[in-house]
């Protein structure tokens, strides 16, 4: 079977190729929704590329999040100094790259994906050749992905080398005690996909690349390739190491705890919008490895389904951040002074996707949460949702800091800040996310239920037994 | 017909009020003041008509609707009132209606501020309406938002407590919290911070009992109904429950968010916020702890006996020794709430009705205080007692009302709150004389402290060195006048009044739910097994 990915667009002129991707991403969308529909199934080159209701689902999420990552780059393009074609298709080349993430179901094409995904942001991230900030963002990606790629490619050879197979089924049956070698393997595995998704300890890239990179290169870089790198994360865990999960179950409840408590807390401290985004992304990792960790089909739910959460919440966010830049040329959270009285549209957007961040209900992130922390209460990992809830009410506060400058302070500026139609749209989608999600998440939900089906006849091997919850009666 | 909508009308009204606000401009004030007048109003009848459309005879949970949300997740959007809820709905929308025409005036941003307290109203009848746990807790949660904004942009800076001299007059529990800052965003940070901790620690109370039960549900009939809990995990899940949702109450030592959240509110804000919100939390540890898990509630309920003395004494001290109008109110307001624990804490008929009886009678009598502070600060833009005085020449009508709220606020018979208070201090006198002496000793220091604040403020006039020194100092001061500033006072006192002297329909409906209940909560010492 196929896959569709046609959007691939012709260098014809600046503005229209933007528009023109956004039409070839629907038509991608529209194809991906008619395979869902009708279960078209399937895999490629003996099992190397799957094309279940999962690969679905996370090629729906990246295309999605490319749409409006589209959408909101056609305003910032005007302004590039140079390459303005180049852009999309670098982006979609990048979307096309995680997309194949999610349908990797073997080592050589997980490393041949993800490289393929990460070779677009190397370029993009640099984008701004005449601005520092963007060219130390570029090279400090390139020499920490490069060195990741590195690590990956010695725990994939790992791997191989101790089971002799290469397909993450297989290797399932393969293991059986598993070796030195073989826990090397997957442990530097899971420290690549780490740095891709940016969990402490390999989040250090996060904040500069995210502070120098251009804006919506940012902001498609904080979704897209995360979202690719869960659906391989969640393949390795819930597949192949489901028989260990009393063993890495550790590490995540480690890691969740590290990052959303280093993410959360180092975030009150930022000045900058992007630099607090960036921190507060490494805490929603850390919220989405609680999922990972509560190693029950009902966590890869939660996690499918907070990602969407995340991906409202988030575009969105950059979204606001690109406009108001747009006009004040400043991502500082000073000078969000006011914004309320400067454009009430803008702050309000901007204080919902905050608010969903944060967890705050009727929005997306609030359900979302809750779901996580309901899969981890399952799991029997009390101590993680405590942690968990911790960082809610820590996360609240410099949330609320910004809230208070856009709300509360007055603007050293009165002047209103105005933003383009495409603009408004997008931001009026994001919005729109955040509230169906947050209101009647009911058909994701059951989405999500669907797209794990195939977590349903895997036998964890968990701990309950060791944590029961002490109920009587 | 009507009586299946209830509930969902009431409730979404105010919502659909600020929605439509999102699409009028600012400009338009009286369109802006008509939407939130009309969409309060809606609840505020339908409230009315719920108190008397509920059948006490039947009793148990009405009006009941119920909508899946989530099967997988066990969450389904259900509606309905016992004869606990019923009462705080009523007060809910009272002050909501009221509070829409104490910020008539409002000048800077008037549609924000009405789309912020119709969302905080809604959130706190969503509380009192759900029947089932996730909405409860997504209610409870909504609320705290809008009060963040409320503050925070309408609101006025509180007194410095490092202006304070005299160590008496410091909130010694709050100081500590109280690092620098004395600002309005800084009560708005804290009084979030203090309702999201509470509430995150009520919520791993929550997914214990939804996790605990192993029904999959968290329908609060089903889980009163099925779930099992004991021993060492029911204790930690009343516990957490308990104090979870006390911090909203506020329970002493818990409670020092608000007063400063009093004081830094506009008006009508801290109408709802002492009215209503602070009985969220009550009613929320009546409805998960009393409900789900009967037996904790017996055996741990002393400790709210214990705690509620201190709420009580203390709150009364330091609003006592307080000189901003806004903060003896707040303090009050605490103490207060002690009477409604000691009521839930006896566990008996009479007392456990009496506490939800003074919980309406509180929202009526305090709602009244904070809409005449909130005057008498708009026009004198000051709250210090000390410099105010003498203005009950100028506003005479104003003076009456506050004579009536105070009378209200201590208990005088022929107000409702006099029968709440008698009830909670008769039903409780079995079981714990000592605090109910107490009480009872307490309601002394109210009144002095009210009458302290009713004299300084409107009749007390300092040494007359220069003829008609008051009348220049106050010559701009205005009293309430017109429609607009007198109905909802009157609204207000009326409510108080009738239902002093008619309490039969109230005791009746709170009745009818809290007999069950405390079967219950009995039934399991009297034959040793859980009903």
């Amino acid at each position: 079977m196929l896959l569709a990915v046609d959007a691939i667009p012709s260098r014809v002129s600046k503005k229209i190729i933007g528009h023109l991707s956004i039409v070839g991403l629907c038509a991608t969308l529209v194809t991906l929704i008619w395979f869902y529909v009708n279960e078209k199934t399937g895999s490629l080159f003996n099992g190397m590329y799957v094309l279940d209701t999962m690969a679905i689902y996370f090629k729906i999420f990246v295309v999605v999040s490319t749409i409006l990552v589209a959408s909101m780059s056609i305003d910032s393009i005007e302004r590039f100094p140079a390459f303005k074609g180049e852009y999309y298709f670098l982006v979609l080349m990048s979307a096309l790259g995680a997309m194949l993430m999610a349908s990797a179901n073997d080592l050589v094409s997980i490393f041949v994906t993800l490289e393929f995904t990460t070779f677009g942001f190397y370029i993009l991230v640099a984008y701004l050749r005449e601005d520092s900030k963007s060219n130390e963002a570029g090279l400090k990606f390139f020499i920490l992905g490069a060195f990741t790629a590195g690590i990956l490619a010695f725990g994939i050879s790992l791997i191989y080398g101790a089971t002799g197979k290469l397909i993450l089924t297989d290797i399932a049956q393969e293991i059986g005690e598993p070796s030195a070698a073989l826990i090397a393997g997957f442990l530097l595995l899971f420290a690549a996909l780490g740095f891709k998704i940016g969990a402490v300890p390999l989040h250090t890239w996060i904040p500069d690349v995210y502070h120098g990179a251009p804006t919506p290169v940012t902001a498609f870089l904080s979704v897209a390739p995360k979202g690719a790198a869960l659906a391989i994360l969640l393949r390795i865990f819930f597949v192949t190491l489901s028989g260990f999960s009393a063993e890495w179950v550790w590490l995540l409840v480690l890691v969740a705890i590290i990052s959303m408590t280093y993410g959360n807390i180092v975030a009150i401290a930022q000045r900058n919008m992007k630099r607090l985004l960036a921190y507060s992304g490494i805490a929603q990792i850390g919220n989405v490895v609680i999922g990972l960790a509560a190693a029950n089909k009902m966590g890869g739910e939660s996690i499918m389904f907070y990602l969407w959460a995340y991906l409202f919440a988030n575009l969105g966010a950059f979204a606001v951040v690109i406009s108001v830049a747009h006009v004040i040329n400043s991502e500082e959270i000073e000078d969000y002074n006011g914004l309320n009285r400067r454009s009430p549209f803008l702050a309000f957007a901007m204080l919902l996707f905050l608010l969903s961040l944060a967890g705050v209900p009727p929005l997306a992130g609030f359900i979302a949460k809750l779901y996580i922390f309901v899969a981890a209460m399952k799991a029997g990992l009390i101590a993680l949702v405590i942690v968990g809830l911790i960082n809610v009410v820590i996360s609240m506060y410099y949330y609320l800091i910004v809230v208070k400058k856009m709300y509360i302070n007055e603007p050293s500026d009165p002047s209103p800040v105005t933003i383009s139609p495409i603009m408004t749209v997008g931001i009026s989608v994001a919005i729109a996310g955040t509230l169906i999600l947050g209101i009647y998440p009911k058909p994701f939900i059951a989405w999500t239920v669907d797209a794990t089906q195939m977590f349903n006849h895997i036998n964890f091997i968990t701990m309950t037994q060791s944590l029961t919850l002490p109920f009587g009666g | 017909m009507i009586d299946t909508w209830l509930l969902p009308l009431i409730l979404f009204a105010p919502v659909f009020g600020a929605v439509a606000l999102l699409f009028v401009s600012n400009q338009q004030r009286f369109l802006v003041q008509m939407i939130a007048a009309g969409s309060s109003f809606i609840s505020f009848i339908l409230s009315f008509y719920l108190l008397y459309a509920y059948d006490h005879t039947i009793g148990g949970y009405q009006f009941v609707q119920r909508f899946e949300w989530s099967e997988n997740l066990g969450i389904a959007f259900s509606l309905g009132v016992d004869g606990i809820a019923v009462p705080l709905v009523l007060a809910s929308s009272i002050l909501l209606f009221t509070g829409t025409f104490i910020s008539w005036h409002i000048k800077d941003r008037l549609k924000e501020f009405y789309i912020s307290l119709l969302i905080l109203a809604a959130a706190t009848i969503g509380v009192y309406v759900s029947l089932d746990l996730f909405f409860l807790y997504f209610f409870y949660e909504l609320s705290v938002l809008p009060m963040y904004l409320l503050l925070g942009m309408w609101g006025s800076h509180t007194k410095s407590y490092n202006e304070m001299k005299d160590t008496k007059k410091r909130d010694f529990v709050g100081f500590i919290l109280n690092f620098t800052s004395n600002s309005k965003e800084y009560a708005a940070m804290k009084l979030v911070l203090f309702l999201s901790a509470g509430a995150v620690v009520a919520l791993l109370g929550i997914l214990l009992i939804y996790v605990g039960s192993g029904l999959n549900t968290f329908d609060i009939p089903t889980l009163a109904k099925h779930s099992e809990f004991s021993g060492t995990m029911a204790t930690i899940i009343w516990l957490l429950i308990f104090f979870g949702f006390a911090s909203i109450a506020p329970l002493w030592p818990l409670h020092s968010w608000s007063p400063v959240g009093h004081a830094a509110a506009p008006a009508a804000t801290s109408m709802l916020h002492a009215g209503v919100l602070m009985k969220l939390g009550h009613f929320s540890i009546i409805r998960v702890g009393y409900e789900i898990l009967p037996e904790a509630t017996r055996d741990l309920m002393p400790i709210a006996a214990v705690l509620c003395v201190f709420s009580i004494i203390y709150g009364g001290w330091v609003a006592y020794s307080q000189n901003d109008t806004k903060y003896v109110i707040g303090y009050s307001s605490s103490s207060h709430m002690g009477y409604v624990f000691l009521g839930m804490a006896a566990l008996t008929y009479v007392s456990l009705t009496g506490a939800v009886l003074y919980m309406f009678a509180h929202a009526m009598a305090t709602g009244l205080l904070f809409a005449l502070a909130g005057w008498v600060y708009d026009q004198t833009h000051t709250r210090d007692i000390p410099s105010l005085g003498g203005l009950s020449k100028k506003m005479p009508f104003a003076t009456g009302c506050f004579v009536v709220a105070v009378a209200a606020s201590f208990g005088l018979p022929g107000t409702v709150s006099f029968i709440g208070e008698l009830m909670i201090l008769l039903g409780s006198w079995n079981k714990y004389p000592v605090q109910t002496i107490i009480a009872v000793l307490a309601i002394v220091v109210t009144l002095a402290y009210l009458l302290r604040m009713l004299r300084g403020v409107f009749f007390w006039e300092p040494g007359k060195t220069i003829p008609h020194e008051t009348e220049l100092k106050w010559a701009h001061v205005q009293d309430t006048n017109g429609f607009v500033n007198r109905m909802p006072l009157l609204v207000m006192i009326a409510c108080t009044i009738y239902f002093g002297i008619f309490p039969g329909q109230f005791i009746d409906v709170i009745g009818s739910s809290v007999e069950p209940l405390l079967a219950k909560i009995h039934g399991g010492t009297e034959s040793g097994v859980l009903p």
